[in-house]
């Protein structure tokens, strides 16, 4: 799981161009930066690619902060 | 780049960005679906090519109005999406009545054709092709859309731009299968199509065109010979056993190959041989065996012997003048790739596949991996000339002086001012020539259009035969005067390797020269930028008598007062002025 977390903040930090250290569990799209639509959309391609995981689509849209992220991410590896 | 998920190919190119390259490539992507991904899996692919990307995404859906304020980029590309064009009408596509349609083709093939003539003198456009493969559509029926489709890549093939570049992304999509190469469910809310697969495959088909561009390409395929161009091995298995006829199974796959390796070297592209073997042994085979389809025509060179492999490429490199990173080779053992690798991580290689079937295949997509077929008359001797060169070299041991051995060759330079029919070949060698190269600045045909048609440049060419053969044109400068008519400035000068040692430079740049005092210019100036490949040419003009005039970070200036000049002495070349 914590693995996980690491995973996740690694795929955030390469779509939004920013360092790892300030991907944290408060991040979201009100605060980072660069989180705009169309990187939305690369974050879900590189989270389904890193986790070989597929997101569903009606969450495509709830994916909106660092917690929310994670546990749909386990979710999907179950 | 295909083993690297984006997440990899984001922070790799992350950690390129920092570098900056000697090169630059500036591209803007027009598009009416949204490609967004696209552009940092390209950037890295640039990267690692040591090119600095500089990519701009133009505005959505607004392919017109961007193409109008395009300034000077390198490349365009263009992503005219079917999709979005069968999103724009408002009713189902199969049920728009005839008139309708046609009004839509005529619109898009007008807008088609204000892009490419606003992009005119951008060197390089590549237009993906229209597409049906992301629609359902029946198996037996035509429909409107296909046919609309069919109708709009008619068009745009028909069409006659010298910078304009095709991909056909239904083979993409082919290779892929829909579902990999389009993924619709963000289609809806952001119009993006595409999924990661295709982009990384879509870098993939622009390779051989973005080296091209970026003048990387190669010149020479080097193949082994046992088990590479025949079945079996000549030393052991005897003349009569190794096989390559088409009428056998074992035979076939290397029939085709020897026939590939045939429609390369009447292509342009060099052939050779580097093989581990008696070389009577090899070149009676290829003088004497029944099922030989390659022959000692079609082949440039043989280093046929018992040395290593890496002694032997990079002899090849050294007797036909080229790089190292302009061979690609092409052999069966483990043992030899890898030393080759090793050794020569430049040269790309081909193993010959275990299972024999894939042989052919693999092959094909290497060399369209490798090479750009972009032939001209040039290319197609240029086997030819590049044997005379090593006829040549064999004579030179004959003369006691190198200057009798070149007067003995009785060589003529055809002299040429702004010639329009040499455009592609005049950019080509812009593109092309790395060693005697004084500047290495790349041109596209469009630029040296516009260098023939300002008034004070100059594009002189030269074509070179001698007794042996002709070497076509294989010199080249671009001079531009000052509007008073009282300086000049070479721009350009380079000369093909094949043509390289015999004092052509001296006597092609000494008529410039003559040319330019007559006309009533007083001084010339030159620049010298130095590459990785081109130190032969490091002291040209200080031996011509130029005066350097600044050195600063790997350019040095000079200048050269033409009423002190003092015309070659050279008389055995003979000029004759076009």
């Amino acid at each position: 799981m914590e693995n996980n977390k690491s995973r996740i903040i690694l795929v955030m930090s390469s779509v939004f161009e920013t360092e790892h250290e300030s991907i944290n569990e408060e991040s979201s799209v009100d605060n980072v930066e660069n989180w705009d639509s169309i990187r939305h959309l690369n974050l879900i391609l590189a989270l389904e690619e890193e986790f070989r995981i597929t997101i569903p689509d009606e969450e495509v849209g709830n994916l909106v902060n660092f917690k929310l992220i994670e546990i749909i991410v386990n979710e999907q590896l179950k | 780049m295909d083993s690297l998920k984006y997440t990899e190919i984001l922070q790799k190119n992350k950690q390129l960005s920092t570098a900056a390259f000697d090169k630059i490539l500036s591209v803007k992507i027009l598009s009416n679906v949204t490609v967004n991904a696209f552009k940092e899996i390209f950037e890295y692919s640039l990267r690692l090519k040591k090119i600095s990307p500089q990519i701009e995404i133009g505005n959505f859906d607004n392919l017109v109005q961007d193409s109008h304020h395009v300034k000077d980029e390198n490349i365009i590309f263009i992503f005219y999406d079917m999709l979005n064009i069968a999103d724009s009408v408002s009713d189902y596509f199969e049920l728009l009545d005839h008139q309708m349609v046609s009004e839509l083709e005529a619109k898009i093939k007008n807008e088609i054709h204000l892009i490419l003539e606003n992009l005119k003198d951008t060197p390089s456009v590549i237009f993906n092709s229209f597409s049906t493969s992301a629609f359902n559509t029946s198996f037996t029926r035509v429909s409107q859309l296909e046919k609309f489709v069919r109708d709009l890549n008619e068009f745009l093939y028909s069409l006659n731009y010298k910078n304009l570049v095709i991909v056909n992304i239904d083979k993409i999509v082919f290779e892929l299968g829909r579902d990999q190469a389009y993924d619709f469910r963000f289609y809806l809310s952001s119009k993006a199509p595409y999924s990661l697969h295709f982009f990384k495959s879509y870098i993939k088909a622009i390779e051989p065109t973005i080296k091209k561009i970026t003048g990387a390409v190669k010149k020479a395929i080097i193949f082994d010979c046992d088990n590479t161009l025949w079945k079996g091995v000549l030393g052991e298995d005897g003349f009569d056993n190794i096989q390559m006829t088409s009428t056998s199974s074992y035979g076939k796959p290397f029939n085709e190959v020897q026939h590939i390796a045939r429609y390369l070297s009447r292509n342009g592209i060099l052939v050779g041989l580097c093989s581990k073997n008696n070389a009577q042994d090899v070149d009676h085979v290829f003088a004497n065996h029944k099922d030989i389809v390659l022959t000692n025509q079609d082949i440039v060179i043989k280093e046929v012997n018992w040395n290593d492999k890496v002694s032997n490429l990079l002899a090849i490199s050294k007797k036909l003048n080229i790089g190292i990173d302009s061979i690609v080779f092409v052999d069966d053992s483990d043992y030899e790739i890898n030393l080759v690798k090793e050794a020569l991580p430049d040269v790309e290689t081909l193993q010959v596949p275990k299972n024999l079937y894939q042989y052919k295949n693999n092959l094909l997509a290497f060399i369209y991996k490798n090479f750009n077929f972009s032939i001209t008359e040039e290319d197609l001797q240029k086997t030819e000339q590049y044997k005379t060169q090593v006829y040549r070299d064999m004579e030179k041991n004959k003369f006691e002086s190198l200057e009798k051995y070149i007067a003995a060759l009785k060589i003529r330079l055809d002299f040429y001012k702004d010639s329009r029919e040499q455009i592609v070949r005049i950019s080509q060698l812009t593109q092309k020539t790395n060693q005697f190269n004084l500047t290495t600045v790349r041109y596209s045909e469009t630029e040296i259009q516009k260098f023939i048609e300002d008034e004070n440049c100059t594009i002189y060419t030269g074509s070179i035969s001698d007794k042996y053969g002709d070497s076509g044109i294989t010199i080249l400068s671009i001079v531009c005067k000052d509007s008073f008519g009282q300086t000049a400035r070479i721009d350009t000068l380079l000369m093909s390797c094949r043509i390289i040692g015999r004092n052509i430079e001296i006597v092609f740049l000494n008529s410039i020269l003559n040319s330019l005092k007559e006309s009533g210019i007083k001084s010339v100036t030159s620049s010298f930028i130095s590459t990785t490949k081109n130190a032969q040419v490091s002291d040209f003009y200080e031996k011509l008598g130029f005066e350097l005039t600044e050195t600063s970070s790997g350019i040095k200036r000079y200048e050269l007062n033409l009423h002190n000049y003092k015309s070659s002495d050279i008389n055995y070349i003979e000029i004759n002025y076009l």
